[in-house]
């Protein structure tokens, strides 16, 4: 089942008196649980990509469907409900909130919901931010904030909150460029531990091809196009 | 909840930042609580020392009126002392006084001068309100061969005018209660402190003498004044005893509120022009007195008021400012929480948060060291020959503060902090979130 459907999708910015064509038509879909890479040379136009698919941003023509919903003319309220319920972010240069330590700051998206949590869905959430904390490692960490970490803790910390609310799809517009490229192996090899784990659909946009290899779903853009778009068959063991 | 905990964190970021603006809207309450409190304590002050000077909280005058003469005087007052008990008013002491407008003539100078004649072996509080530059009370009870109190304390105002010393006998002229013109001699045995507020004091001299001045008969007198024992009950106790004097005695209708009205002015008034025989009783009170201190304290509250509203409307500039800058330093965090879910709506609590808490930190903050400078200054004894003295308990400024006053300030320093910081948290709530987080 397409977790993620692009038809025919244009982005432009208004440029001064001119406009950038950031998108051109661009079309795809993504399979539930895919490990997936979005590809391409800077100014390619893979963040507007990510953007359009993480609902933060709306495209100029064409759709986009998230999880079956159409995303176009949703009012702002039900726009970010749809974040914060299907989509997590990971952000190139972290986004952490500086005045929450490790744990707050995972936990930040968890308060977000509408409805007050009852007391043992309290306790479940508490106990499943531990076991997040626990698998990205940073069990000595917890009461640190953001400040006191490394660039690849602090993208770490990042992964767990982008998973606190379960969410179907994680989007990640090159999280290991701000990492150095040992670091950023780890990373993407956490990401695709939990990926494999979770089932959860993990969408990464990068410049550098070697990391590439990993995904299951490689889309690369040039000039705002699609220029390749291949999926391996997973073996997967449903 | 998380929230509050964030906004009190955020508001830590910038220590700096934030002490300024707190300091500023912790300055303004101080000054306005400061007014407040010294303003609150003004007309229990000012009662105190007035109903010492005046010897009651509730007075009763009598006027005697056949044809067209009118003499003021209480022949008997059984009744009033009677019902006093059956009312079970609580009194502490009941005073009995004449007085008359007097002429004094010394020297060539002549001035005039209510003198007010008091028991004084009864009177003892009043020695203690009175407070003498000069001279003693101990002669004001000494005879003279014929057996009369001749002792007069004058203010240091008129004093100084008539250029009179203690010692100097003087003469004042003044109309019998009949209206006939009557002469006698005084000898200045004291000179007190002029307070300086409200007038001048009235002089003082013994009860019998000026009775006898004004053609009294021994026994009688003009004003009743009656202590209650607590200030602040007057009018609870004045009501039913004007209403139950009312059904036995002719009592002078009091005004009933009439806008700007002075009842005691009024009550005076009816004497003259009303139509009238026989013996009618006036009754005021304290409060009737004080209705122009009522006045200048409500001046000085909306006053402050008024301050607090300038000084916060300054401050609001300050707030605004700074949290168009906090939005700026945050955009990148405004657009993190927003693609993690947080709605529009929450991004705005969230500011005005900490507003909230930066202006409920500065208004406790400012209400404390009001409150410390309250202490400090109720320490200084400023003695009781200060020319504010009629303001002060004993020589001690106090102060009382009325919690309403205090969540008043608070509300209008809290709403106007929101209300600065409204525009600028309603435009971080409203960024794109892409371009909140390409910043
Ligand atoms: N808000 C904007 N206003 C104007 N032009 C924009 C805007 N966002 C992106 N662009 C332009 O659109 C094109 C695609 O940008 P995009 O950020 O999607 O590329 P990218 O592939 O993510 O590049 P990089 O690898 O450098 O991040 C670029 O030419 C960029 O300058
Ligand atoms: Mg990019």
């Amino acid at each position: 089942m397409a977790i993620v459907e692009v038809t025919d999708v244009k982005k432009t910015y208004p440029l001064g008196k001119t406009e950038v064509h950031a998108v051109k038509g661009v079309s795809f879909s993504i399979e539930k649980g895919d490990f997936i890479s979005i590809a391409g040379p800077s100014g390619s136009g893979k963040s507007t990509i990510l953007n359009l698919i993480g609902c933060i941003d709306v495209p100029t023509e064409g759709t986009v469907v998230i999880n079956g919903q159409q995303t176009s003319g949703l009012k702002d309220r039900e726009i970010t409900e749809l974040r914060h319920q299907v989509i997590g972010f990971i952000f190139q240069s972290f986004n952490l909130v500086p005045v929450l330590n490790v744990y707050e700051n995972i936990e930040f998206p968890l308060l977000l919901g509408r409805k007050r949590p009852t007391k043992s869905e309290h306790a479940q959430a508490r106990e499943y931010i531990d076991h997040l904390i626990e698998e990205v490692g940073l069990s000595n960490w917890r009461k640190h904030r953001p400040n006191e970490l490394s660039g690849g803790q602090r993208q770490r910390v990042a992964i767990a909150r982008a998973l606190a609310v379960r969410p179907q799809i994680v989007l990640a517009d090159e999280p290991t460029a701000n990492l150095d490229s040992k670091t950023g192996e780890d990373i993407i090899g956490l990401m695709k531990k939990i990926n494999s784990e979770l089932e959860t659909t993990f969408i990464f946009s990068t410049h550098d091809s070697s990391i590439v290899s990993i995904a299951d779903h490689v889309i690369r853009l040039k000039d705002g196009l699609v220029t390749e778009n291949f999926r391996k068959e997973r073996t997967t063991t449903r | 909840m998380q929230y509050i905990l964030i906004a009190l964190r955020n508001l830590s970021r910038q220590r700096r930042r934030t002490f300024m603006l707190g300091g500023a809207i912790a300055f303004g309450i101080m000054v306005v609580t400061l007014i407040n409190g010294f303003a609150g304590s003004f007309v229990d002050n000012v009662g105190e020392n007035f109903s010492q000077l005046l010897a009651g909280h509730i007075f009763v005058e009598g006027v005697e009126k056949t044809g067209t003469r009118e003499v003021r005087v209480i022949r008997d007052d059984d009744v009033l002392t009677h019902t006093l008990e059956e009312q079970q008013i609580p009194t502490r002491f009941i005073s009995r006084r004449s007085n008359f407008d007097a002429e004094i003539v010394f020297q060539g100078n002549t001035i005039r001068q209510n003198i007010v004649g008091a028991d004084w072996t009864r009177e003892e509080f009043l020695r203690e309100r009175l407070n003498l530059v000069e001279g003693s009370f101990d002669e004001l009870t000494t005879e003279n061969e014929l057996g009369q109190r001749q002792g007069l304390i004058l203010s240091k105002g008129i004093a100084d005018r008539l250029r009179a010393q203690v010692g100097d006998t003087l003469t004042l002229r003044m109309r019998t209660v009949n209206g006939q013109q009557n002469i006698g001699d005084f000898r200045l045995v004291a000179i007190s402190y002029d307070p300086g507020l409200f007038g001048s004091l009235s002089g003082y001299a013994d009860l019998a003498y000026v009775n006898q001045l004004i053609g009294l008969q021994p026994g009688e007198y003009q004003t009743l004044g009656i202590f209650v024992d607590s200030i602040s009950q007057i009018d609870t106790y004045f009501e039913p005893y004007y209403q139950t004097l009312e059904n036995r005695v002719q009592v002078f209708p009091r005004n009933q509120g009439e806008e700007g009205q002075n009842q005691v002015e009024a009550l005076f008034r009816a004497a003259e022009e009303d139509n009238w025989e026989g013996v009618r009783y006036r009754l005021y009170t304290l409060n009737d007195v004080l209705e122009q201190v009522q006045q200048i304290v409500d001046l000085l509250n909306n006053a402050s008021l008024i301050i607090l509203l300038v000084l916060f409307f300054i401050i609001m500039v300050g707030i605004t400012n700074t949290f168009r800058m906090i939005m700026i330093e945050r955009v990148k965090e405004i657009g993190t929480v927003r693609a993690l879910g947080m709605q529009r709506h929450d991004v705005m609590v969230l500011f005005l948060l900490e507003a909230f808490f930066l202006a409920l930190g500065g208004a406790l903050l400012g209400l404390a060291l009001a409150g410390i400078t309250m202490f400090i200054l109720g320490l200084i004894n400023l003695g009781l020959d200060s020319a504010i003295y009629i303001l002060l308990k004993n020589g001690y400024l106090t102060f009382l503060l009325s919690p309403w006053q205090v969540l008043l300030n608070f509300s209008v320093v809290i709403g106007l902090t929101l209300a600065a910081a409204y525009v600028p948290s309603r435009k971080a709530a409203y960024l794109s979130p892409v371009d909140a987080l390409r910043a």
